[in-house]
């Protein structure tokens, strides 16, 4: 059953005429700078919350825009879309409202690593954000550009050198206040625009630039570290120039899988499911790059290139003499363009023409807008706590490009956690932590802040340790809960529906655990399957569903009467059966990370001077990373063990020095007995 | 605040796996204490030393057995210590056995085999006490420097001073195993979207099985560092008839070898364990070295001459009425039979004039390039005693100084980290084909495993070989 989101989308333009005719509250408890994908799930997630919620954005019909690829998800992306959804965020129902070719990658090497993703109609997925937001309950969305942020000073109950207490609009002489303020400005901040040896400021073609006041409030007022990365888009093809025959057709899954967990379906029917395409580079293309090096500027300014190669440039000069794949994909139902993947450029518009003639299958193609590459600043994230929170300053979080990531589905996942603690902070509830022994979100979050970036980030399912436990299979088990209760951002009806599941699941795996037959029994029951010799004693079910040939349906077939009934469950139950040993062995160490992710370390901690045996390089480390919980400080480059147990010690002893301070003032008797309780073994 | 304490030494420190060690000083002593904590305490004390667990805190003397050969190792004191009312606040054990470092070493070398056990890291006994609340804040202050001795930047420098081969080897499986890694990760993360070619795969098989069977061979054959188990090779050869199986004789105090005035009587290699200052050695009496016509005593020389290549430290046995009269010219004579590690055995002193004797003796300690020389009659015991001392302390010298660390210690530690190793890359193997993702796991285990050995290796270093052997776009 598809939710009510994917009924189609009415009468929203009525919608946005009311946001817009609107003159602004002159406060709200959150605001939210930027329509992106960190934006969009930004805001819907602090409306959730119960937050009173503002987004600003430069033009309402550019939310939801795909700047870049036409697709959403794949191996890692596809887990954090998962994620998101189970937390209720927007992505994967739109991404099942707006997909034309879905399909699950890496289908043959585990369900941990499976990557589902789709092909999006770019028009389809507006629609939907657009249409999603501006029926959002406590949420406003209103154009314009924002000039300044408000500073002021900070709360001294907290820690923090300053606090952002709402924003100026260009062209408005009136301030609009908030609680806390989220920039998801993405590649605007400082944004340059690079075709050829032209360049000109903007984060995306066709659109303004955004004001210099924001950049210098963060850098200047603020005193911020920025840096600067840069990204690209390729030429966008007219669809009928290509001669697709030369191209080999790489169709969609024949049932396509939605991302979402509300979701028993796609809105694009099997049958409508539009192929993508694959060809290759030639060598006429690294001809045509080298010929025109001299004509490219965004190539020439190679101050620190990232590790992996985001242009068609860099492919052919960092991996010389080989053939390049190149995809092509649809840009929507009835689009009339293609999006060649992997052909990013930044070359002028006619050398960028000459290149692509040189791929057999575009050999007349033409180019209906040509490639660009973008520049901008980005906030070093090691200056962000856990929450996203900007550590020097309250009430300001940063989310998606602004914080050096790149992708959608990273965007998304960041805008969704930035917009629950900014709700949390306006709404006086405690920031909440997402743990990467639980998430991919915690992954990614925990790299951001705590090791920062040199390049681009982007999510790569090796970068989770307990990628057998984190599948995108069981995010709902692992997160809709928690989203519910702890964090606030995850309604009722997807609450229940994740509770109906966990236990249809917990029913379903102790029924088979409590088939339990001889090993005889099992080979007269299931013929086929080589159950080893070894096992003389019983199998249970589970043990036997652990066997590559055993599916669930051939179990259900056996015992119909105890099993029939969770048949909608078989996939799930297959992979929990075969994943489950792994997974208990993951506990320990799991646990232990979540535990010393669970002490906090103070945020004023003035690491250069700590009264505590540090070496100086270890000191220097802290007082850069400044780690926000223990955990967080273990996993920095350089820390010692013992660095870790001095530093405990010393947070213990601060610990103790308060409670005591704060006994005083109680009355005399209660200090001690808790002086007292402190120093006795638990 | 002991709540927070917990949790932080919960696991990363101590977990539930059982942990034993040699409690008390290394070396040769009266009494050893090995102490063992952990859950599976009761399991390692009722496999070694009788099925009935004794009543708690008390001292029984019990045999103490090989849980695998059932072989008797010792007969010592054992002591049970339920949790919570033991040091580290768990299920703990104590053995007192006696100590010398064979007993030691084979007690160790038993507990290794209980399911479930691994040896001590530096300090984590005190980390346990500290986890289950038994030590008091400012008693942990130490800790920090006692944690110090496993810093990664320390094991890199351990690993970089080992021994030349033996860190050249695990540094070469290391680097193989990451770019094993890497190669499959690059497949599992970008072979959907950018050219990964399957040979990536079949490369990696092709490493995992190399290692593998790499590895458990180093598990089979390692000498190093375990002669304390197996005992110090130590050979005895020369001419025929210098007196080399009256020496065996000697050595161990009966009459092993038949001993005869004709040349050639030994024709193949005699062998017996005997302990020298509380260290095993392997003695092996040779054929004397000859040329002979006898088809037999040529394959006994060839043997001889075998043992004396793999020998941890030969006896080279020289009549001593044979030698040049001229001291010099002895000196001359004795250099031509040197080997690396050995010890020179001048015998049937009692035939020499007593003059003659002390001349030897005197001259021949100067004389730089010979080992160390003694003088010794096996008939009359004359000069036996400095000989044993000699020779233990070149034993002591090959199993590495005890009192100086714990050379079987660390060892044991390596070896538990490669079994871990080895047993993990079977789970690639396993699951190679049917969840690339958990046979992935188990490189990954593989190499966290060999990481505790030659130092972490973090998912960076891993995405740096991915970035550097493909093009992956965005």
């Amino acid at each position: 059953m598809l939710t009510k989101k994917l009924q189609p989308v009415q009468s929203f333009l009525s919608l946005v005429s009311r946001s817009v005719g609107h003159f602004p509250r002159q406060h709200y408890d959150v605001i939210v700078v930027g329509g992106g994908h960190a934006g969009t799930e930004a805001a819907a997630a602090a409306a959730r919350l119960g937050a009173e919620t503002l987004l600003i954005t430069q033009k309402i019909h550019t939310i939801g825009a795909l700047s870049c690829n036409p697709s959403l998800g794949g191996v890692g992306k596809g887990h954090l879309v998962r994620e998101v959804d189970a937390l209720d965020g927007l992505c994967g129902r739109a991404g099942d409202w707006a997909g034309i070719s879905f399909s699950i990658l890496n289908r043959r090497k585990g369900p941990a690593v499976w990557g589902p993703r789709a092909q999006l109609d770019r028009q389809r997925y507006r629609e939907f954000m657009q249409s999603e937001l501006l029926s959002t309950p406590r949420l406003t969305v209103m154009e314009g550009s924002v000039e300044e942020l408000l500073v002021t000073d900070p709360n001294p109950e907290q820690p923090g050198q300053h606090r952002v207490n709402g924003i100026c609009l260009a062209n408005s002489s009136h301030p609009i206040s908030a609680s806390s303020v989220v920039l998801t400005t993405g590649t605007f901040l400082s944004g340059s625009l690079f075709i050829g040896q032209t360049t000109s400021p903007g984060g995306r073609i066709g659109d303004a630039p955004s004001s210099a006041g924001l950049s210098h409030t963060l850098r200047e007022r603020l005193g911020l570290k920025v840096g600067r990365l840069r990204t690209g888009t390729p030429p966008r093809i007219v669809k009928d120039s290509v001669d697709l025959s030369l191209a080999t057709l790489n169709p969609p899954d024949s049932s396509p899988t939605p991302f979402s967990f509300m979701n028993t379906h796609t809105r694009c029917r099997p049958e409508e499911q539009l192929p993508c395409y694959l060809t290759y580079t030639t060598p006429g293309v690294e001809r045509v790059v080298r010929e025109s090096l001299h004509l490219n500027c965004h190539i020439q300014q190679d101050a620190k290139g990232p590790r992996y190669c985001p242009s068609i440039e860099s492919r052919v000069l960092r991996f010389p003499g080989r053939r390049h794949q190149v995809w092509l994909e649809p840009e929507g139902l009835t689009s009339d363009l293609l999006y060649p993947q992997g052909l990013s450029m930044t070359m002028p518009p006619d050398v960028q023409l000459r290149l692509i003639r040189e791929i057999p299958p575009l050999h007349k193609a033409e180019i209906h807008m040509p490639g660009y590459g973008v520049q901008y600043d980005f906030v070093c994230p090691t200056q962000l706590s856990p929450s996203l929170q900007v550590k020097s300053t309250q009430g300001l979080f940063l989310a998606g490009q602004i914080n050096g990531t790149t992708g959608y589905e990273e965007a998304a996942a960041q805008g969704l956690w930035a917009g629950v603690n900014a709700g949390r902070r306006a709404l006086s509830k405690p920031p909440v932590a997402l743990s990467r022994t639980e998430s991919y979100i915690g992954v990614l979050i925990d790299d951001l802040v705590s090791r920062g970036v040199t390049e681009p980030y982007r999510m790569f399912t090796s970068r989770a340790e307990f990628r057998t436990s984190l599948r995108p299979d069981n995010a709902d088990l692992r997160l809709t809960l928690k989203g519910r209760f702890e964090l606030g951002c995850v309604s009722s009806s997807r609450h229940q529906k994740a509770v109906r599941v966990k236990n249809s699941l917990q029913d379903a795996l102790a029924a088979l655990q409590a088939l339990s037959l001889s090993t005889t029994s099992w080979k007269r029951k299931i013929p086929d399957v080589h159950v080893s010799e070894a096992n003389s004693n019983m199998l249970s079910g589970i043990e036997m569903l652990q066997y590559k040939d055993v599916s669930f349906q051939v179990l259900a077939s056996i015992f119909p009467e105890v099993l029939l009934p969770f048949m909608e469950f078989s996939q799930r139950l297959k992979i929990e059966a075969v994943y489950r040993p792994h997974c208990e062995s993951n506990k320990r160490e799991i646990q232990r990370i979540q535990e010393e992710e669970n002490m906090s370390l103070p945020e004023d901690i003035d690491y250069l001077s700590l009264p505590v045996s540090l070496s100086q390089e270890v000191r220097e480390v802290l007082h850069r990373a400044r780690p926000s919980t223990l955990g967080a400080a273990t996993r920095l480059e350089g820390i010692t063990p013992a660095a870790v147990v001095n530093l405990f010690n010393y947070v213990c002893f601060a610990e103790k020095r308060k409670k005591t301070s704060h006994g005083n003032q109680r009355r005399q008797k209660e200090g001690r007995e808790e002086e007292l309780c402190a120093s006795l073994p638990q | 605040i002991l709540v927070i304490k917990c949790c932080l030494f919960q696991g990363g420190l101590a977990d539930a796996d059982t942990i034993f060690a040699l409690s008390s000083g290394y070396g040769r002593c009266g009494v050893a204490v090995v102490r063992v904590s952990g859950p599976a305490s009761a399991t390692a004390l009722r496999s070694m030393a009788g099925h009935r667990l004794p009543p708690p805190r008390t001292a029984l003397l019990r045999s103490i057995t090989d849980p695998l050969s059932g072989e008797m190792l010792d007969r010592g004191l054992v002591l049970w210590f339920p949790a919570p009312h033991s040091f580290t606040g768990e299920d703990s054990v104590e053995f007192h056995i006696h100590g010398g470092p064979a007993v030691i070493t084979a007690v160790l070398q038993a507990l290794g085999s209980v399911p479930g056990t691994r040896p001590a890291e530096a300090g984590e006994f005190t980390r346990r006490a500290f986890q289950a609340g038994k030590l008091d804040l400012t008693e942990v202050e130490g800790l920090g420097d006692l944690i110090h001795a496993e810093t990664e930047a320390q094991r890199r420098q351990a690993l970089r001073q080992m021994s030349g081969e033996l860190g050249h080897i695990y540094r070469d499986w290391s680097h193989k195993l990451k770019r094993c890694l890497a190669h499959i990760e690059a497949f599992i993360d970008f072979s959907e979207d950018e050219l990964i070619e399957d040979g990536v795969l079949d490369q990696a098989d092709r490493s995992v099985c190399d290692l593998q069977s790499q590895i458990e061979q180093h598990l089979r054959d390692e000498r190093r560092g375990e002669r304390l188990r197996s005992g110090v090779h130590v050979v005895i050869a020369g001419a025929t008839n210098a007196g080399k199986s009256s020496l065996l004789n000697t050595l161990c105090q009966r009459p092993a070898a038949i001993v005869s005035p004709i040349a050639g009587t030994t024709r193949d290699i005699v062998e017996t364990a005997v302990d020298i200052g509380g260290f095993p050695v392997l003695l092996s009496d040779t054929a004397g070295l000859r040329e002979s016509a006898d088809l037999v005593e040529q394959e006994g020389v060839r043997r001889a001459r075998e043992r004396v290549q793999q020998a941890d430290l030969t006896l080279l046995v020289v009549d001593s009425t044979c030698l040049p009269s001229d001291v010099q010219r002895a000196a001359g004579f004795l250099s031509e039979h040197l080997r690396n590690m050995c010890l020179l055995v001048l015998n049937k002193s009692d035939l020499l004039p007593e003059t003659q004797r002390q001349k030897l003796k005197m001259e021949l300690r100067g004389v730089s390039g010979l080992p160390a020389v003694c003088l010794l009659s096996c008939q009359t015991n004359e000069g036996l005693k400095d000989f044993l001392t000699v020779l233990q302390s070149s034993v002591k010298t090959l199993c590495g100084d005890p009192l100086a660390g714990a050379p079987t210690l660390t060892q044991a530690r390596h070896r538990a980290h490669l079994q871990q190793c080895v047993a993990a890359l079977s789970q690639f193997q396993r699951y190679r084909d049917s969840d690339l993702a958990l046979a992935a796991e188990g490189v990954r285990l593989a190499l966290t495993s060999l990481g505790r050995i030659t130092g972490r290796v973090g998912a960076e270093e891993i995405l740096d070989i991915i970035f550097k052997d493909f093009c992956i776009g965005k």
